[in-house]
């Protein structure tokens, strides 16, 4: 809402006019100022001026020789518009005036005749682009004063941010309302009389749906003549944003920036059958609005109807065939009272956003259409001419009166801190315009204009605003017990951990492209959760998987030249299956997915670095389960959607599987444009943030180890894993660690098997192993690889 | 020449001898020309039995004293010598530091992690919980619950995103706000209550340089028997502090919320300015940025989650990660959070 300075003062008189002052104040009361414009006029010099005579020039006939008085005597001005006779107020730009463009007056002699200064028009004083002649100005306005006056400059123009619920303050009334209260001085509305003359207008109206339309107030004024407002009223309206178009609609715009009550004028003649309805429209229905676009209408449109149909949208927008014209002649005023959602969803569902609607659909005080019929009937009868019939239609089909509420000092207390008397309540709430009785509780009655006060707690607020949020003092609730939960503390155990071994953190949009998803590798598009309205196909499907996300931003990455990515996620992923949690609620699971390729893990000169591919998915899935404690995990080697079948595994955490690690499938690489091998994998979250079983502690054993390798020759068929642990196994808990230092196979090794070199290194907790002792065991340990199918290299 | 002479000579020679030794083996050679078997000193020491048994103890003592200051000289020498060569082995033992020749990897927390981490931290130290809720979230939640009655312009499709998913009348959705986990929490839980709950929300929303369609909020909630408009501006202030730097102030205006009664908008003292600087590259001039909306609970909301707000009061209060992130770190256009460009990441380590 842009408000005038000096539009504002004709509602108030404020104890300052300092536009930073009045900002700070503005905003503390909730009215949000945005910027504040100085206005200030863009020429020097130019005065009110009135023509007293107009003669030919005796040596040019497109100019003429007139004299102008501006309050000290004629003088001399030739003037090349004709738009203009002797007694016109004019706008004089004397000697030594500088107009917009930096345009500079002087005296000068035109074909002998000299002429001083110029007569402006509107044009060359960079107020509009009316090209028609020189400015000729309404009324008698005092001679000599300066142009500049007249257009109430220089001002300032405040770009407030008003709450939505506060359509009250969308007027120069609401915020001279809340200045009062602040100040406490007292706001006034300055009365436009109203001469009305006898009769009543031919016209009825009929409100057949009381819930959308709860008042229906008209005034007709008859023999107007529409032309231009005065300038004044222009540039008013100017400073408020809104377009001048005729000064029978100019009013309508005038009294609802003024009182916040939104107008609307008819054509009286084009109304058809001299009766106007309101009701729901009926499918198949249309109306051409002001706007020249045809609309279709919906059984919830709030419709006002003449004998031939249709004719104006509800608080929203007049339909063309009712428009005022330049040939209007009587006016039939509207201001009516609009249930805000239905013009809320109307003016939505035609997307028409207008000044009105806004103002309707947030609350217009429903018992003010009388005060802005009248005061706008009175404005057309000053700008248009005409007169005011006497006959008043007013339509009450919902009345709405004031609203009457309790509120208790200790409630007030309760909220807001000791120290709110019952003087300074009542007197803040007197001061916005309620009225206070009783002594404690307080009984209350809030003006209709106020619909968003309608609880004891709303007054709460009122009396913290107009107390000053600023005075209230900083205070700390008594402690309380805290702190993260053991899941979320793993949580950051496990990001950390992550994050140790290289990788970044990502943060992916939670919608899959289709392209994306069956790139990837993922089948099952039944159960995909869709977004109903989205606004993208991008931001149609809920992701099922992090992975096509994940790889998303490694494409990113590839294509702006970073070859080696590590990326994790942790985050949701949805799919159309009911959650467990709600059965109302679809399935939204927390998962932790990651994806690394090129290079990966520490670094150095002259070293090929490791490149990322599925062991090194494994690898992060241990360093995961390490950090994280958990012990219990298993493999079962197998593919899933998108996961390359031979270079991934199941991983199964206490008997459950919890998510797939491995490689992405060659058809995913080449989907998402990777060059090289990329290691994948996604678990799920709860089961890896479950706590796991705490760590028993075993005290180092003191006696000295014994170390030695064993280099088996291995089936294909047969996991080293399964190797290593059966030999382990073997060595009834002897063993303190087990490595696997190389895997080989090729020349020199049986066809169909691997050379598999363990080191292992045996220490017994109790006494000194020794050679003897470790014999049978190191034995069991090869006979136990050997019921694998395995064999001792070497034996 | 008799033996006194002859020590004295090689007293008086020895200081030049072993300065002039450059290396431990040139000095090793000094020492035998000084004190070996075949040095005047070897010869005085070879003597010593045929020497009149009068003169003998001062000849014997003179040789000692004179071996021992020439140890004592050879034994610096020799320290010193050594320390050199100590000093270029170790010079040949120099590299190049500036050379990066092995690196272990880091990563790092998304920038909009962090920045939750550290928030969520500063509230756990005021004795907060951390609470979480579906992202998909029934309509009961994201608004009715909320005091957001059907008829309000945020529940129309323009600004909700919409799952096709269960019953009409569920309106299931993709919440709109950190709020519903407020509710759900408040549901579960009795008073005193004081949470935090990070996390994404979804808007209806065209992705420029300042929007995303998802992105992070911080809700917080404190329910107890109490609470007061003061604790509201208290524990804002705390948190100002604690995240902008200790002289940060911080200025609540009116504001409206559907969910908060009072309602308000916080705003803290410019951290780059401090209000002082014309076109300050963070808060443009102003001196304020507003940083997050907060408010008194509505009752309607204590009552929909089954508390009497005739016997608590609370507080309530909402922040953007990514726009908290973006005023810290100078970040200028929000796709950067999405984009997950490791050289836009890696900056955040």
């Amino acid at each position: 809402m842009r408000v005038s300075l000096l539009w504002l003062q004709e509602f108030i008189d404020l104890p300052t006019t300092d536009p930073g002052e009045l900002s700070g104040v503005l905003t503390m009361l909730g009215h949000e100022v945005e910027s504040y414009e100085i206005l200030q006029a863009d020429w020097s010099d130019v005065y009110v001026g009135r023509v007293s005579d107009i003669a030919a020039h005796p040596d040019a006939d497109k100019v003429r020789v007139c004299q102008v008085d501006t309050g000290s005597g004629p003088e001399q001005i030739i003037c090349g518009a004709w738009n203009f006779s002797e007694g016109a107020y004019v706008a004089v730009a004397k000697p030594g005036a500088v107009l917009p463009g930096d345009l500079q007056i002087g005296q000068r002699t035109i074909r002998g005749v000299e002429s001083n200064g110029m007569i402006c028009s509107e044009n060359e004083l960079g107020l509009g682009d009316d090209h028609t002649g020189i400015l000729v100005l309404d009324g008698e306005p005092e001679l000599g004063i300066p142009f500049a006056e007249l257009i109430e400059l220089p001002d300032v123009v405040f770009d407030l941010s008003i709450t939505s619920n506060r359509p009250d303050a969308m007027s120069l009334v609401g915020i001279a309302r809340d200045l009062s209260a602040h100040y406490r001085v007292p706001y006034r509305v300055a009365p436009r009389p109203l001469s009305p003359v006898p009769g009543s207008p031919d016209i009825a109206v009929k409100i057949e749906d009381p819930i959308g339309c709860r008042r229906f107030t008209a005034r007709e004024i008859r023999g107007i003549t529409i032309r231009r407002s005065p300038l004044r009223v222009r540039h008013r309206l100017a400073k408020a944003g809104v377009r001048a178009i005729s000064n029978v609609v100019d009013v309508t715009n005038y009294v609802m920036i003024e009182l916040g009550h939104p107008l609307h004028a008819f054509d009286a003649a084009t109304i058809a059958g001299d009766r106007l309805v309101v009701r729901r429209a009926s499918v198949g229905e249309t109306l051409v609005t002001l706007d020249d676009v045809e609309r279709k209408l919906t059984p919830d449109d709030l419709i006002i109807y003449d004998a031939e149909g249709p004719t104006s949208m509800s608080g929203t927008m007049g339909g063309a065939r009712s428009e005022v014209s330049e040939r209007t002649v009587d006016v039939l005023m509207e201001a009516a009272s609009w249930d805000p959602p239905t013009i809320m969803y109307m003016s939505r569902r035609h997307g028409l956003m207008s000044e009105a609607s806004r103002r309707f659909e947030r609350g217009v005080d429903p018992n003010l259409t009388d005060m802005a019929n009248a005061r706008a009937a009175a404005m057309v009868v000053e700008l248009a001419g005409g007169a005011v019939l006497e006959g008043v239609i007013d339509e009450i089909a919902t009345p709405i009166g004031p609203l009457t509420t309790d509120l208790t000092l200790g409630h007030v207390e309760r909220i807001l801190g000791p120290g709110f008397t019952k003087d300074e309540v009542t007197g803040i709430l007197e001061s916005l315009g309620m009225e206070v009785a009783g002594n404690d509780p307080l009984t209350v009655t809030v003006p209709t204009y106020r619909p968003d006060v309608t609880r004891p707690i709303d007054l709460i607020e009122e009396v913290a605003r107009i107390h000053g949020y600023d005075r209230f003092p900083a205070t700390l609730p008594v402690g309380r017990a805290g702190g993260l939960t053991a899941e979320q503390r793993r949580l950051r155990t496990l990001k950390s951990a992550l994050v140790g071994i290289g990788l970044f953190e990502a943060v992916t949009l939670p919608f899959v492209t289709q392209e994306d998803l069956s790139g990837f590798g993922w089948a099952d598009t039944d159960r995909l959760l869709h977004v109903a309205n989205p606004l993208r196909d991008e931001e149609a499907t809920m992701r099922p998987t992090l992975l096509p996300g994940l790889l998303g931003a490694a494409r990113f990455n590839v294509a702006r030249g970073t070859d080696s990515i590590g990326l994790f996620e942790a985050s949701r992923t949805f799919t159309g299956a009911p959650s467990p949690m709600d059965a109302r609620l679809p399935d939204q699971v927390e998962r932790l997915g990651w994806v690394l390729t090129g290079d990966a893990g520490p670094s150095a000169l002259g070293v090929a670095p490791t490149r990322a591919d599925a062991s090194v998915s494994f690898s992060v899935l241990r360093h995961v389960m390490a950090a994280l404690g958990h012990r219990g995990l298993t493999l079962q080697p197998q593919g899933a959607p998108g996961f390359h079948p031979g270079r991934s595994a199941a991983v199964i955490l206490d008997g459950h599987v919890i998510g797939h690690v491995g490689e992405l499938a060659p058809a995913g690489t080449g989907h998402f444009q990777l060059p090289e091998r990329v290691a994948i994998g996604e678990l799920d979250l709860a089961p890896l943030l479950a706590p796991a079983p705490l760590a028993e502690a075993v005290s180092p054993s003191p006696f000295p180890h014994v170390d030695f390798d064993l280099s088996f020759l291995l089936p294909l068929d047969v996991p080293v894993g399964d190797l290593v642990q059966a030999t382990v196994e073997a060595a009834s808990g002897l063993v303190e660690s087990a490595r696997v230092f190389d895997v080989f196979h090729g020349p020199g090794v049986t066809e169909g098997n691997r050379a598999v070199a363990i080191a292992y290194r045996l220490r017994s907790a109790e006494h000194t192993l020794t050679n003897e002792a470790v014999k049978p065991v190191r034995l069991a340990m090869v006979a136990a690889g050997e019921s694998l199918g395995a064999r001792l290299r070497g034996a | 020449m008799d033996s006194t002479a002859a020590l004295d000579d090689v007293l008086a020679a020895a200081p030049a001898a072993i300065d002039a030794a450059a290396t431990l083996e040139e000095l090793d050679r000094v020492e035998s020309g000084l004190l070996g078997k075949s040095s005047p000193v070897g010869d005085v020491r070879r003597s010593m039995g045929g020497l009149d048994p009068a003169e003998r103890p001062i000849i014997g003592a003179r040789l000692n004293e004179v071996t021992e200051r020439i140890q004592g000289m050879l034994e610096k020498r020799r320290a010193a010598l050594e320390m050199e060569r100590e000093a270029l082995l170790l010079e040949d033992d120099r590299i190049d530091v500036s050379l990066e020749s092995h690196s272990f990897p880091l990563g790092a927390l998304h920038p909009i992690q962090q920045t939750i981490d550290e928030i969520v931290d500063i509230f756990v130290g005021l004795g907060y919980r951390v609470a979480d809720g579906p992202e998909a979230e029934l309509g009961w939640y994201n608004f009715d619950a909320l005091n957001t009655p059907p008829t309000h312009p945020a529940r129309l499709e323009s600004d909700t995103l919409y799952l096709a998913h269960g019953k009409p009348e569920d309106e299931v959705l993709l919440r709109t706000q950190t709020s519903p986990v407020q509710v759900r929490w408040m549901e579960e839980h009795q008073p005193p209550v004081y949470v935090v709950a990070p996390g994404k929300v979804y808007r209806q929303e065209t992705t420029d340089a300042t929007h995303l369609p998802v992105f992070h909020q911080i809700e917080g909630l404190a329910v107890d028997q109490s609470i007061q408009f003061s604790d509201l501006i208290g524990t804002l202030a705390h948190f100002s502090r604690e995240f902008f730097g200790p002289e940060t102030r911080v200025r609540l205006r009116p504001d409206f919320f559907p969910f908060t009664e009072p309602s308000a908008d916080l705003s803290v003292s410019c951290f780059a300015c401090d209000g002082g600087q014309p076109g300050c590259r963070v808060c443009g001039g102003a001196g304020w940025l507003e940083i997050l909306g907060c408010g008194m609970v509505d009752p309607n909301v204590l009552e929909a989650a089954g508390y009497d707000p005739a016997q608590v009061s609370g507080f309530a209060f909402g922040m953007g990660a990514e726009r908290m992130t973006m005023v810290r770190h100078g970040i200028n256009d929000i796709r950067h959070f999405i984009d997950n460009d490791l050289r836009f990441l890696s900056q955040f380590r």
